[in-house]
């Protein structure tokens, strides 16, 4: 129970870290929100009027204070340039965010450690270097390569997948859900390509050093089959590291999700992001980084969870 | 992979709760080639009330729910959409106008000149939109009858109409006027329009799709159905293209992707003249940019054809040098010629002057593809001449913020759409014009701009606007680089669009959608 709290308070904390950095950072962007709507030689007595309006006449301090009051209440403002709040336009974009973010997870970690498994089993055969080859190639990917190469192979060139967007306008039913799946593919796999690397050498580590260990040995000599050896004995104790991973690069995941949405035209919260920051949306940029902050806080915090159930020395410590 | 099950399974629940599930309840069946028009853009809309959109795709979006009084010719002239016909008393202290009275709007009421009156207080009162600056000569808007009304002014301003008449959106007074402010008033549900086409969905940061008007008063357009699809990469956009899932690009092509779509035998490229112009401006304030003889040495440090046919691979043309560019046969001046690339005589005003090493910071946005080519080639060519220019790429709203406050040596930047001569050469070389970035003050042509925007014709204007922009250019108050030949790109199964110029405007105007049609 202390495990949980101790982490539940540590998350708390980096979220509102999160938000402090996040809302003194957009107020040194430069340039000027009040001309995203009023005339650009509008009168210093219009201007005051207009920030105001915005509620950014008033001291940093009080701004704060009344931001993060609003926060507690579930309130995130009402976008500058939109005129709409800001919850109505990011719950719009942050279910797509998630499922890409998600199920880009799945499949890397769903490939990353079987793969890492079989570098390991095999340690030093040609199937490992190849995997190891293969991994560092593919730490040192870019999405926005990836995609555009994907892209122009298997959605221009192969027409298998579309272009972009995220659902066909006539699909309805079962059949938008389908088309969501077949919009997801590209994205999805970008995303996954470039995180790879880090799971196959890390769970490949890992596993390489449990699988040299006593406990590993007396499992042999016990007569314990070598498949049961790997899957149950070796492999629960060299998965912390790759959870922990998993934990860890969710940052760079969501990071990611923000260019791939760029060039897959995926309609998610990356996307409002580079938007509001052309647009010097106040509003809309902190309460996109808030959600984001969470959605990385309380994955973090369930990996955090996760590790302790599969390592009862973490939970201790 | 517990997180990742995680994440996917809360954004499916999501995506249930807040409506972005993939299901389209109550969308039409799949539409017959023919049928729908697939536009791409490259940016989401920012704002769906037309008062305050101001992006090229909260144009393109609202141009067709919201009409104007006035469409452009590709001369940049004034033709009739909701109103018939303008005239100014001979005074020139006020004008009026007729509307036409076959025009509805969605929910069934006509719209009438308390519509006209009511958009034009609207954007007077609480000051915002690019309209705010073009009203300030505005006594008192008045309806006389539904399809006609009156403005009076506090001096003469024959800009005035052509302003309003082009920029401002009519918006439905009987929605507009239940907002307690019009500049925060959201538009983003129930849309009461009367343009050709009316917005039935928004799907934000994927698509905004559109019906046809089947009663739209001048005529009703050919396809049934536009959506705007938002490609935020412009490569994508095109390979979407090329793949059929858009039939326009409503963007300009940039010069190189554009040279790379020509021959495409199932693509079409539309040469689109610019209304604006690329140019860089000197600092007036600053020494040594006080002395006209060091502009003009600047001047002649520019190898202009060189930036016309490398930077921009032969998609632009000469101005001449001038601000009343080639776009605007009613003002060009034929007399004006370009300043030569001349570093010799560059050295010589400079030496005639007293002025040796000159060092300048040049700013610009690094994130304007074609900017950014061209910065590097002024800064060659000058260093023939003997200046040093330090080329300062910067974040566009720290250009912005640096452009406002007046704080460079040389502004690289461009106009899109200067469409008013007498009322844009106000805005940007009259004493103390919003747009004035070089910080110009001359007496004589501030003259001289009033007396153009007190002319309440095109051919009144036209002497005293060509003497203003002789003394621009002979001052080098601006130096005018090029006019862009915007490119854009469609389907080759499409046929029947209108260009019109700017990127604004270009084959996405109301007028051009409204004729378009498949190839039979």
């Amino acid at each position: 129970m202390r495990f949980i709290v101790v982490r539940l308070l540590r998350g708390l904390l980096t979220l509102w870290f999160a938000v402090t950095v996040t809302f003194f950072l957009v107020r040194l962007l430069p340039g000027d929100p009040v001309l995203a709507v009023a005339d650009p030689g509008m009168t210093e007595e219009l201007r005051a009027k207009l920030l105001a309006d915005l509620g950014l006449d008033r001291p940093l301090g009080a701004q704060y204070a009344d931001y993060l009051n609003r926060l507690l209440h579930g309130d995130l403002g009402v976008s500058f340039r939109q005129s709409v709040p800001v919850t109505t336009v990011l719950m719009e974009r942050l279910p797509w965010t998630l499922l890409l973010a998600g199920s880009a997870l799945l499949v890397t970690v769903g490939l990353g450690v079987p793969l890492g498994v079989l570098a390991a089993t095999r340690a030093r055969s040609l199937t490992d270097r190849v995997i190891q080859a293969s991994g560092v190639t593919a730490q040192s990917l870019f999405v926005p390569s990836v995609g555009i190469f994907l892209l122009v192979v298997f959605g221009a060139n192969l027409g298998w997948f579309p272009i972009g967007g995220a659902v066909d306008l006539d699909a309805t039913g079962p059949a938008a859900w389908l088309s969501a799946l077949h919009h997801l593919v590209l994205p999805c796999l970008t995303l996954a390509l470039v995180q790879l690397g880090g799971y196959v050498l890390t769970m490949r580590a890992t596993l390489v050093d449990a699988l040299g260990a006593d406990y590993v040995s007396l499992a042999r000599a016990k007569g314990v089959r070598p498949r049961a050896v790997v899957w149950r004995h070796a492999l629960r104790n060299a998965l912390p590291p790759t959870a922990a991973l998993a934990g860890l690069q969710l940052g760079t995941l969501v990071g990611g999700a923000v260019l791939t949405e760029t060039i897959y035209a995926y309609p998610g919260v990356g996307r409002a992001v580079y938007e509001a920051v052309g647009r010097l949306d106040f509003p809309v940029l902190q309460g996109a980084f808030v959600l984001l902050a969470a959605t990385v806080v309380v994955a973090g915090l369930l990996t955090d969870l996760a590790c302790g159930l599969l390592d009862p020395r973490m939970r201790a410590s | 992979m517990r997180c990742g099950v995680l994440l996917a399974a809360g954004a499916l629940v999501l995506m249930t709760a807040c409506g972005a599930a993939p299901t389209t309840s109550g969308a039409p069946g799949v539409a017959k080639r023919g049928d729908r028009l697939t536009i791409g853009t490259t940016a989401d809309v920012a704002n769906l009330n037309p008062l305050v959109g101001n992006s090229r795709t909260d144009s393109w979006v609202t141009n067709l729910m919201y009409p104007h009084l006035m469409q452009m010719d590709a001369a940049g002239r004034r033709i009739p959409y909701l109103a018939t016909d303008w005239a100014y008393a001979k005074d020139g202290r006020s004008a009026t106008v007729r509307l036409r009275d076959d025009l509805t709007w969605s929910d069934g009421r006509p719209v009438t000149a308390d519509d006209v009156v009511f958009s034009v207080n609207a954007v007077r009162k609480e000051r915002f939109g690019v309209v705010a600056g073009l009203v300030t000569a505005l006594d008192e808007a008045r309806a006389l009858s539904p399809t006609s009304l009156s403005f009076t002014f506090t001096r003469p301003d024959g800009t005035f109409l052509d302003n309003v008449g082009f920029w401002l959106p009519i918006v439905p007074k009987h929605v507009f006027e239940k907002a307690p402010s019009v500049q925060r008033f959201a538009n983003d549900a129930a849309w009461v329009s009367a343009g050709p086409y009316r917005l039935t969905r928004v799907e934000r940061g994927q698509r905004y799709v559109m019906e046809r008007v089947e009663s739209f008063g001048p005529g009703r357009p050919a396809v049934k159905e536009v959506v705007f699809r938002v490609y935020p990469d412009v490569n994508t956009q095109v390979l979407a293209l090329r793949n059929g899932e858009i039939d326009l690009i409503a963007n300009a092509l940039p010069p190189a992707t554009a040279l790379a779509l020509k021959g495409d035998p199932e693509i079409s490229l539309v040469e689109v003249p610019s209304l604006g112009w690329a140019h860089l401006q000197y600092n007036t304030r600053r020494e040594p940019l006080d002395d006209v003889r060091v502009r003009r040495a600047l001047a002649h440090a520019v190898d202009y054809p060189a930036i016309r046919e490398i930077a921009l691979k032969g998609l632009a043309s000469s101005a001449r040098s001038s601000v009343l560019t080639p776009t605007q046969p009613d003002y060009a001046d034929p007399g004006v010629h370009e300043y030569a690339h001349d570093p010799a005589r560059a050295r010589e005003l400079l030496r005639e002057a007293g002025v040796s090493g000159l060092s300048l910071d040049l700013i610009y946005d690094h994130a304007d593809p074609k900017i950014a080519r061209w910065a590097p080639m002024v800064r060659d060519s000058a260093r023939k001449a003997g200046v040093t220019i330090t080329l300062r790429g910067l974040e566009r709203n720290t250009y912005m913020d640096r452009t406002h406050r007046r704080d460079f040596d040389v502004y690289a930047g461009s106009w899109a759409i200067m469409d008013n001569p007498p009322a844009n050469l106000a805005l940007a070389f009259r004493t103390g014009g919003f747009l004035n970035y070089a910080q110009v003050s001359d007496p004589a042509l501030d003259r001289l701009i009033d007396q153009g925007g007190r002319a309440l014709t095109r051919e009144q204007a036209r002497a005293p606007i060509r003497r203003a922009a002789r003394i621009i250019h002979e001052q080098v108050y601006d130096n005018v680089l090029y006019v862009e030949t915007l490119t854009v790109a469609h389907s080759a199964r499409w046929t029947g669009f209108k260009p019109m110029p700017s990127e604004l405007l270009s084959i996405v105007n109301p007028l051009s959608l409204a004729a378009v049609k498949p190839v039979s």
